[in-house]
Parts: structure tokens; C-alpha cells; sequence
């Protein structure tokens, strides 16, 4: 769907992305990265709203640079920040969105009903946009994005700000329109929203650290951890002094051979254990890992 | 759909937007009905009784009301500041994210320009037209070929305004360019005195300091009003052929400007 090679771009003396080379297949693909890490830029390149300086996209068999038309007619955006007209009605908006994306004449009724609908705000058709609340305000924006019938939803960040309710509206419409065919590309910083994704890459500082299934890339690049519960504090004390860690009631290890490590324990303290687990770290936990845990301007 | 309906369409929803903002703008509204009604009525009566005294011992004398002469330039100025507004909410559209709605659909450039521009040249005819709804009190003749150099004053002004707002980033610094800018360009064409016609230039320099001769002989917009109170009252104070051409020739330039600013 997809295709990003050796995209590089700067701004000035900083590089905001650097050696990408990406393969993005239909379906769900979520970016995750930090605050910084060059997402945004990431989808202005993709969106032809930033000139490319260095490398190729194509997107749906179109080179970005150069059928930029072909390119737009085929995306449906939802950036960060709302980019509603605040003065027209909600009707309107979609109005305006149907003229500029070729849609026929005598569907624009039809589809803009259907799109709110599908974001339930048909009761608002004739509200002007201001009189939205800002969760509904995204519903509407993401009604508009499917208002064309584009091939591909890029989200930047849709869900940032909004409440849980929202939120979990937002997912629900999104995963109706997966259902309809419609691929989603969402840029995230939220774990449990990429965890969903059949594919994920984790993008910091300008680079692709990571790419796979979220499956994959626990079993990649998450070694075992052994989880123990113990009934004796002092068996606790010594473990945490060989780098152990204390996570609520439980001791979290992780050794080089995990299956070797409980079968020794286990042969030695099993009258101290009251439980025991070995799990596979979470997005999370992988993410923290190869982004660093440091904050970030 | 045909690339030109398409282009059409494109340009048709910009306008749209445009007009049907500027409708709901309560605040722009007041000012549209307020300002010609001020200037009619507490500069035009106010001032006409000194108007035929003749300035200094020239004793030259306009052969017309006061109102009547400087109705021109209020229609002019009900043009001037809509259309430099509408322009602002390029501005709007840049800090609010509105842009890039339009900027990352497939529509042509060229037509978001000139749905921009035709946008708020219509705002601004709107508002000059009301204007003209004063005239019948005034006794200042209307003709129809009057909407003619009121088009090319709104166009200007319009491109003028676009080209503001795209090269200023914020919206407080557009309050103050536009406000150094307009005004004194308002005041310095002719439009609220009269500069005796039959006199040549030095002989004006010696009734006016030489420095305002100077500045309104070169201001665009004197001779834009010129040929607007010359298809209103019949009266001009500069040769019609090169007031002609200054208008047209300044609205080209501006609109040409204003469409290379654009694309950047």
C-alpha cells in the first residue's frame, strides 16, 4: 500500500528523519514513537503537505512528488489539531470537504447523511462547529476523512486530548470502517491503541527501531521474565540485590535461560515460593526499552 | 467528473466559504452599515456649508456638495476594509489548521487563489453596495458602469490583503500593518480634500506643503477614487485615460503579486 525508501528530512541544521525504509501492507499500521520523533513530519511527507527532500514514497502505485492529486483523492486525514471551518455549520464543513474531494453531485446528500451516521451526529448537522464539544468535533473530522471513500485513514494522533467515552467511540467507528476495507494508518504515542495494529513500527529520533506484529515483536525483542511471589522477605531482599526488581507484590527477574534459572530455584527454595509466572514484556515495556526512558523536550 | 467542472467546483466551494463567513461575522456587519453612515453623515452634512468658501485666495470652487464629493471615497473605503479583512482569514485558516483541509485535498491551486480572491472581492462589493444605497439622499448619480471601478478597488484591495497575510505570521502584527497602511493610504488619495485641478503641480505645491502633493500624486488609490467619482458625479481632477490605466495597471500588478505570493 505503502512504499518509503530512504526517506530522509531536515529542518534546517536538524534532522527530523533519517535512513527510512518502510513497507507499509493494508490493513492497520500503527507508528508509535515519542513526542519528537518525527511522526508528524512522517505524515506530512506522506500527505504532500511537506515538499519530500530526500527519497521515494508511493502510496496506492502514486510517487508522492509527483502525482500529488492522485495521491490526496486517495487519503482521508485526521491530523492532530482540528482543522475544521468553526464558522460553518457541521453540514456545511462536510459540504465543502464533498465539493473538494470529487464527490458526485447527487451522492454528497446521501454520504454526508451516512457519515453522521456513522459518527452519530446527525442531530448536529445544522450546529456551526464552535457549539461542538471537542470529542464530537473529532468524530466529525473523522466522519469527514471517510467522506470520499479515500483507501487509507491517516490518524495523527486522533484520540490525544479527549475523554474515554470519546475515545472509545473514536475506536469503535475506526474499526467499522476497517471492517468496510478501509486501511488505517495511526501515529500514537498511546500503547494500547497500537497493540490492536497487525502491524507496528516504533519510530524515534528519526528512525525505524522496530517492525513487526506487536506479537512479533514481544517474542523478538522481549526476552522471558520470570515473575516470583515469596513468602520470605529475606530470600526477596537477596534477589533484588542481584538485580531483581520489586513490582507490587511480585519480584521480577530476568535471567539469560529462564527455564534453567526456575528449575534451579525451584529445586533449592520451593517451600519459600507462592507463586510463580514467566510472561513476555509488554508493548510497553519494549517500547520504554528502545526509546530510552529519559524525558524528552 | 471534467478537469474544468472540477476546477469550477473547487473555486465555487472557496467563494462559498468565503461569502457565508463573512454573513456571520455579526461584528463586520455593524461596521459595514456604521462606517458609511458616519462618514454621510457627520463628515459629508458637517462639513458641506465650509466646502464652498474656496480654499485660501485661490477662490477655487468644486461644483459640487461636500458629500457629494467625498461620497467616492467612502464607498472606497466600505470596499477597502472588508476585502483586506476577508483576506485575513488566511491568517485564521493557518493558526486553526483550516488550511490544511484545503491544502491537502486534491484542489487545484490556482482555483483556491482565485476562490480566495473572488471571495472577498465579493464581501467587499456586498459592503460598497450598500453604500451606494445612500446615494439617492445625497443626490449622487448611480450608474450602473460605477460597479466597474468598484471591482477593480475590491480586487486590489483584496490581493493587497492576501499578500499581507501571507507574508505576516501572527494575527496582532496584520492589526497594526493593516491599520499604518490603509488609513494613510485612505487619507492621502484625494479622497476627503480636493486638490484644485485647473492648478499645475507647482502651483499645488505652493497652496499644499509639496510633500503631500507629492504623496497623493503618487498613491494609486487617488486616481482609483478619481475614476470612481468620475462615473458617479462627473467630475475628476486628473486626466481619466491615466486614472484608467493607474487602476487597472495597480490591480493587475497586485493580483499577480498576490497569486506568486500564494504559491509559495
Amino acid at each position: 500500500m505503502i512504499k518509503l525508501e530512504g526517506l530522509e528530512h531536515r529542518y534546517g541544521e536538524t534532522t527530523a528523519l533519517t535512513c527510512i525504509d518502510l513497507e507499509i501492507p493494508p490493513g492497520f499500521f500503527a507508528l508509535l514513537g515519542p513526542n519528537g520523533a518525527g511522526k508528524t513530519t512522517l505524515v506530512g511527507l506522506l500527505c504532500t503537505l511537506i515538499p519530500l527532500q530526500r527519497g521515494r514514497i508511493v502510496l496506492g502505485g502514486y510517487a508522492v512528488d509527483r502525482h500529488p492529486n492522485q495521491v490526496r483523492q486517495l487519503l482521508g486525514l485526521v491530523f492532530q489539531e482540528p482543522t475544521l471551518d468553526e464558522r460553518l455549520t457541521v453540514y456545511e464543513n462536510l459540504h465543502f470537504h464533498a465539493l473538494l474531494y470529487r464527490v458526485p453531485a447527487r451522492e454528497i446528500a446521501y454520504r454526508i447523511r451516512q457519515v453522521l451516521e456513522l459518527v452519530e451526529l446527525v442531530d448536529w448537522s445544522n450546529a456551526p462547529v464552535h457549539a461542538l464539544s471537542r470529542g464530537m468535533k473529532r468524530r466529525l473530522e473523522i466522519g469527514r476523512a471517510f467522506l470520499h471513500r479515500p483507501k487509507l485513514l491517516v490518524l495523527d494522533e486522533p484520540t490525544t486530548g479527549l475523554d474515554v467515552q470519546s475515545r472509545r467511540h473514536i475506536w469503535e467507528y475506526l474499526h467499522g470502517l476497517r471492517q468496510q476495507g478501509v486501511s488505517l494508518l495511526l501515529t500514537t504515542h498511546q500503547l494500547e491503541e497500537a497493540e490492536q495494529a497487525n502491524q507496528v513500527a516504533i519510530l524515534d529520533q528519526g528512525r525505524i527501531l522496530a517492525q513487526g506484529s506487536p506479537a512479533e515483536l514481544k517474542e523478538r525483542l522481549g526476552r522471558p521474565r520470570v515473575y516470583l511471589r515469596l513468602r520470605d522477605p529475606m530470600l526477596a531482599q537477596h534477589l533484588m540485590q542481584r538485580g531483581g526488581v520489586l513490582e507490587g507484590n511480585e519480584i521480577r527477574l530476568e535471567p539469560p535461560d529462564p527455564r534453567a534459572f526456575l528449575r534451579d530455584f525451584l529445586f533449592r527454595h520451593s517451600d519459600q515460593v507462592e507463586g510463580m509466572r514467566v510472561g513476555l514484556p509488554s508493548l510497553e515495556e519494549i517500547f520504554l526499552q528502545l526509546t530510552g526512558r529519559a524525558l524528552r523536550g | 467528473m471534467s478537469n474544468g467542472f472540477y476546477f469550477l467546483t473547487c473555486l465555487y466551494a472557496i467563494w462559498a466559504r468565503e461569502f457565508k463567513r463573512s454573513l456571520r461575522e455579526s461584528g463586520q456587519l455593524m461596521g459595514a452599515f456604521s462606517r458609511p453612515l458616519i462618514w454621510v453623515l457627520v463628515f459629508g452634512v458637517g462639513l458641506t456649508p465650509y466646502f464652498r468658501t474656496g480654499l485660501r485666495e485661490t477662490s477655487f470652487l468644486v461644483p459640487f456638495t461636500y458629500v457629494q464629493f467625498i461620497f467616492a471615497a467612502i464607498v472606497t473605503l466600505n470596499l477597502m476594509y472588508p476585502a483586506v479583512q476577508s483576506a485575513v482569514s488566511l491568517i485564521y485558516d493557518r493558526q486553526f489548521g483550516f488550511f490544511r483541509e484545503i491544502f491537502a485535498s486534491p484542489a487545484p491551486r490556482v482555483a483556491v487563489f482565485l476562490g480566495k480572491l473572488l471571495g472577498g472581492a465579493s464581501v467587499a462589493m456586498f459592503q460598497g453596495l450598500l453604500v451606494l444605497l445612500l446615494a439617492p439622499f445625497v443626490d449622487v448619480p448611480m450608474p450602473w458602469l460605477v460597479l466597474l471601478p468598484m471591482l477593480g478597488i475590491a480586487l486590489a484591495f483584496t490581493a493587497l490583503g492576501l499578500i499581507l497575510a501571507v507574508r505576516l505570521s501572527s494575527f496582532d502584527s496584520f492589526g497594526v500593518f493593516s491599520n499604518t497602511l490603509i488609513l494613510p493610504l485612505f487619507f492621502l488619495a484625494s479622497s476627503i480634500f480636493p486638490m484644485d485641478p485647473s492648478l499645475t503641480v507647482e502651483q499645488q505645491q505652493q497652496i499644499f506643503p509639496p510633500w503631500l502633493v507629492f504623496l497623493v500624486r503618487v498613491n494609486p488609490l487617488t486616481y482609483a477614487i478619481d475614476v470612481l467619482r468620475g462615473t458617479t458625479i462627473g467630475y475628476q481632477q486628473f486626466d481619466p485615460l491615466i486614472s484608467q490605466m493607474v487602476l487597472w495597471g495597480a490591480t493587475l500588478v497586485l493580483v499577480v503579486w498576490a497569486y506568486h505570493e500564494f504559491r509559495r
